[in-house]
């Protein structure tokens, strides 16, 4: 495993916007504004900016033309552009594309970029799965993004005796994190196991409470080189690893439902940052839904196959438990920013930002990425300078 | 049959490869795949090339219809209109003794019957005059 991009860049300035229902926002505006302030969380002028990496949302027009149409709006000429849609997955893939830019040169400042208007803007999850073929068509009734992880969850209860009140553990303590979160959509709402149990089915086995926000918002980072760390106006954060794979092959794979492409992910980003679970203080794991965290703890390591229900049953993943989970409020009871605000969230950790969802003397924090009916992944591992 | 208001296949919107042989056996009540004639892997779904050795020639091969089931999910969310009348249903993915994993309904059960790993046979639902669409049954031994 290369070890060339470990710590040779650092998140510089993040930046978002008020996150839920924003009535009259758009996903151009919303991004811009997300820019703003992370330019001035990093204390340059935003001519300074010259990589300019976006991820489209739901909601922009411009699909994958869509960083010209954000570089044009916000005055910048980028030497190095481009978006990319790999819907939870996208953040994760653009940091990296901009470490590897920022690493070699071809750019000084990058800032990535995602806005979306998802919740007010009219946009759809509930579509048949994507391809061109029968499996796309609804001729058996598969709609929408909730179905691959009941068909996955229903496996991972089957074969390893996971129970729904163990996923409303997890729930509640994401809940409750987002209860010390002042700027999360569900910050004044508290549920309980039972509020979990006692919610209707979506898809079951899946119950609402299983289930991400649809949200409003913008997520800004801007990423430098660590050569720049000491004159920076923030608290650097070290991008130490980073890993991506991809599934793309479902029904010729009988793992499919088990997301096997993440392990590989989770390798190489511990393999870069040349770290193990033992040295994770906190960790930010994609949650669309509830069964997704305990697929990462699983590939992560952080226990063995088919373990991680009594992990997150026996509340492991409580702010101030081995391993905190999603301490800003996830994309389950935070915002659905499609994984950006985890890595928004990572940031804010290692900086010693958290206020009263800080974790104390937080090292090391494991942020993960996930996307398009579960076939795009990441994992980054990042670091403070404590 | 003249009143089945789901969604049917659209045999001719298949950009990736040809579908309408697979529906026109499954008129007759046979669930086909394509076989590579190089190496004999079937393949699923319906492509251009075989996935494991990029061979275009290919045989259509009929399958026997068993499987197991490999998982199964219970839709109570509204997605579509005419799905949203039967809800909750069921959508099912069934693990076939050929190989590929296929997406469908299972029929004739109450949801308690059904259990990871339940060996499970073809039941064709003839939706129209000329498309039936393949479902699963538990096999009763
Ligand atoms: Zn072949």
């Amino acid at each position: 495993m290369a070890k060339t991009l470990k710590d040779k860049v650092v998140i510089a300035g993040i930046g978002k916007t008020p996150q839920g229902a924003i009535e009259g926002s758009t996903a151009l505006g919303l991004g811009i504004e997300a820019f703003k302030n992370a330019v001035a969380d990093a204390g340059i002028n935003k001519n300074e900016v010259d990589g300019i990496l976006t991820h489209p949302g739901t909601t922009s027009p411009e699909g994958a033309t869509h960083y010209l149409r954000f570089a044009q709006a916000v005055g910048i000429n980028p030497r190095y552009s481009h978006s990319l849609v790999m819907g939870g997955g996208s953040g994760g893939a653009l940091v990296q594309s901009a470490v590897m830019a920022i690493t070699h040169g071809l750019a000084d400042y990058v800032a990535c970029i995602f806005g979306d208007s998802a919740r007010t803007g009219g946009t759809r999850f509930g579509g048949a799965m994507a391809g061109g073929n029968e499996l796309s068509q609804g001729i058996w009734g598969m709609f929408g993004p909730h179905a691959n992880s009941a068909m996955g969850a229903r496996r991972h209860m089957a074969l390893y005796g996971t129970t729904s009140e163990q996923l409303g553990h997890l729930a509640m303590n994401i809940r409750n994190n987002a209860n010390l979160n002042p700027d999360a959509v569900m910050y004044d709402r508290k549920i309980t196991v039972q509020d979990h149990q006692d919610s209707r089915y979506i898809v079951d086995p899946l119950h609402l409470l299983d289930c991400c926000l649809i949200s409003d918002g913008g997520v800004c980072m801007i990423l430098t080189s660590a050569d720049r760390a000491k004159d920076l106006k923030q608290k650097p954060v070290y991008l130490s690893g980073i890993g991506q794979a991809y599934q793309a092959v479902s029904f010729e794979n009988d793992e499919w439902w088990y997301l096997t492409h993440q392990r590989t992910a989770l390798a190489d980003a511990f393999a870069m940052a040349e770290a193990t679970t033992d040295d994770i203080d906190v960790a930010q794991l994609y949650d669309n839904f509830t069964i997704s965290v305990l697929f990462w703890l699983e590939h992560a390591g952080f226990v063995g196959r088919g373990e991680a229900g009594p992990f997150v049953g026996e509340d492991r993943t409580a702010l101030g438990a081995e391993l905190p989970v999603n301490t800003a409020g996830g994309n389950l009871s935070e915002s659905y920013m499609e994984g950006w605000l985890h890595i928004y969230e990572g940031a804010v950790q290692m900086r010693g930002d958290g206020g009263p969802r800080q974790v104390d003397g937080a090292k090391l924090c494991l942020t993960t990425g996930r996307g398009l009916n579960l076939n795009t992944s990441n994992a980054i591992i990042m670091r403070n300078d404590d | 049959m003249a009143d089945y208001t789901k969604p049917l296949p659209r045999i001719d919107d298949n950009t990736d490869a040809d579908s309408r042989a697979f529906w026109d056996a499954a008129g007759e009540h046979r669930l086909v795949m394509q076989r590579c004639t190089q190496c004999g892997h079937i393949r699923w779904p319906i492509g251009p090339v075989c996935t494991q050795c990029l061979t275009e020639e290919f045989e259509w091969q009929t399958l026997s219809g068993r499987g197991e089931l490999h998982s199964w999910v219970n839709f109570h969310q509204p997605f579509h209109p005419e799905w949203a009348k039967e809800a909750p249903y069921n959508v099912a993915l069934v693990k076939l003794e050929e190989g590929p994993i296929f997406l469908s309904n299972m029929v004739e059960c109450e949801d308690s019957e059904l259990a990871v790993g339940a060996a499970v046979e073809v039941a064709w639902e003839d939706a129209t005059e000329q498309i039936s669409i393949p479902k699963f049954r538990l096999l009763q031994d």
